[in-house]
């Protein structure tokens, strides 16, 4: 008898729990949208409290709200250990992440401390839960690169939110850290890389070979790469107490280990099995390349100062990081995530054969998805003329929201198919 | 697909999932006493497995040398059917 490695209807968790992660995070790109479109005046530096709301309305509002989704979702999955007391852990983590983002952009948006000081206790709730709950279950997990990956970025997950708290606490004036600026540094490089890189490099070991039918990762790069970026990551953060050349190198040892997944991802798909057209895939590659041209921002800032120093570079790193990259990666695979679950529990419930269900295909129409998918280029390439001319923000405000009103309305229809077809939410 | 007395031949390999698992979950309703579906896949399908089980089937899976598999699937009440 085989080792069975694959999701099983018992195992999973009910269609109801990750799906309502997936349907509230398009609504925070909505409102990070329109939040650039109403004040463009603000888009001029990365400081102002618009830009600041609306970079956590992304990264916690919409990255973070699908990864959580996700991982209670996949871990059972991957690493065959469930999430504890799953039902708890979903309702009180969604909750307060929806809570707790709302909250924190309000503090951002008026400055009142009262907003940041419960924002920063029900964000607190939702990932102390959650990473609790996470770290359980990866204690328990099946040992595999894809695990060892996510072990990685729960880790940066969790030295983000406590420097998250640290910072919020400065800013409502209840204590002041030493080295704000470090801190600063650290709690975005822990957040970008060390969470949201690591998490799609540990989950693409997983889903590009799966369903994009490409050979898997050389397991040459795939057991060494997740700990080798984070290491350099924390070097990274202790940069102010090294030596300047340790410095430079750490740098561009994360540079070159970051190129390298995006290489054997390009090359992989350039591989795979099936040369069709796929939404997904285009979402993949068009992170990719975001990528690439965020090592290539960061790496003209370190040879550049006036370039590194000025307010358009971290605004330009952050939307290509951001925006051309996670936001990417992420879009596409909700595209094959709700889908597969519509699907998948469709088939469970009803015990359903002979086309009695839609496929998985039938769940989006592929036109709406291939549509998004050029609003969120074109909003994109929009994005990038932002910190050079802000006016530009309420073109590119605009298509973002336009994109993200039309990805609801895309994950509503596999949705709408699931309730139509008999679909019972539990 | 290709249909014969005793089998069912569904070439999957290549597909994405889980078209492979619509496409068998299609060809049993189609199944007649005594056939067998003979899926070709070019990975082991291990969620197919339980849901097999589920419908009332059980399978029989070989790698081959390239390193696809083939799975042969027939009612588990059937006489004769191959061993698991």
């Amino acid at each position: 008898m085989s080792q069975p490695a694959g999701l099983s209807f018992e195992q999973a968790p009910q269609f109801s729990l990750p799906l309502r992660f997936f349907l509230t995070a398009p609504l925070f790109l909505i409102a990070a949208a329109i939040l650039i479109a109403l004040s463009p005046d603000a888009l001029a530096s990365r400081w102002t409290p618009q830009v600041l709301a609306l970079t956590h309305a992304l990264t916690l509002g919409f990255l973070a709200m699908v990864m959580l989704g996700a991982l209670m979702q996949m871990l059972p999955v991957v690493a065959g250990s469930p999430l504890p007391a799953l039902h708890l852990v979903a309702r009180i983590s969604h909750v307060s992440l929806v809570l707790g983002t709302a909250a924190l952009m309000t503090g951002f948006l008026t400055g009142k401390a009262a907003a940041y000081g419960s924002g920063v206790v029900l964000l607190g709730v939702c990932f102390a839960v959650f990473l609790v709950a996470a770290a359980t279950s990866l204690a328990r997990a099946v040992a595999g690169v894809t695990v060892n990956g996510i072990r990685f970025a729960v880790l940066g997950l969790t030295l983000t939110i406590l420097l998250g708290v640290a910072l919020a606490l400065l800013r409502a004036g209840w204590w002041t850290p030493p080295a704000i600026e470090s801190a600063i540094n650290a709690h975005v490089s822990f957040g970008l890389v060390g969470w949201v890189l690591l998490l799609v490099v540990g989950v693409a070991y997983q889903v590009v070979p799966m369903f994009q039918l490409t050979p898997p990762y050389p397991p040459r790069l795939s057991r060494w790469l997740a700990g080798a970026l984070f290491a350099l990551l924390l070097l990274h953060a202790a940069a102010p107490v090294l030596p300047p050349v340790a410095a430079r190198i750490v740098d561009a040892l994360l540079a070159a280990g970051i190129l390298l997944f995006v290489a054997a991802t390009l090359h992989l798909q350039s591989r795979r099995r099936r040369k069709l057209p796929d939404v997904t895939l285009d979402y993949w590659r068009l992170g990719m390349a975001s990528l690439i041209a965020s090592v290539a921002v960061w790496i003209v800032a370190q040879a550049w100062p006036a370039w590194a120093d000025s307010d358009a570079y971290p605004l330009l790193l952050g939307t290509l990081f951001i925006g051309g990259f996670a936001a990417s990666v992420v879009n596409g695979m909700l595209y094959k995530i709700v889908p597969f679950l519509a699907w998948f529990h469709l088939q469970a419930q009803l015990q359903a054969t002979a086309g009695s269900i839609p496929t998985m295909k039938d769940m989006i129409a592929e036109r709406w998805m291939r549509g998004q998918f050029r609003l969120h280029l074109i909003a994109c390439v929009l994005l990038l003329g932002v910190p050079f001319w802000p006016q530009l923000g309420i073109a590119a405000g605009g298509v973002l929201a336009l994109s993200a009103v039309v990805l609801w309305i895309n994950l509503l229809s596999a949705v709408r198919r699931f309730i139509a077809h008999g679909g019972d939410f539990y | 697909m290709s249909i014969s007395a005793h089998e069912i031949l569904v070439d999957a390999r290549g597909l994405e999932p889980p078209e492979p698992m619509e496409r068998v979950m299609q060809t049993l309703s189609l199944l007649r006493p005594g056939q067998t579906i003979r899926l070709l896949l070019h990975r082991e399908p291990f969620p197919l497995y339980p849901i097999l089980a589920e419908h009332g089937y059980r399978h029989a899976t070989r790698m081959e040398a390239d390193g696809s598999y083939v799975i042969l699937i027939n009612p588990a009440d059937a006489a004769g059917g191959q061993g698991g």
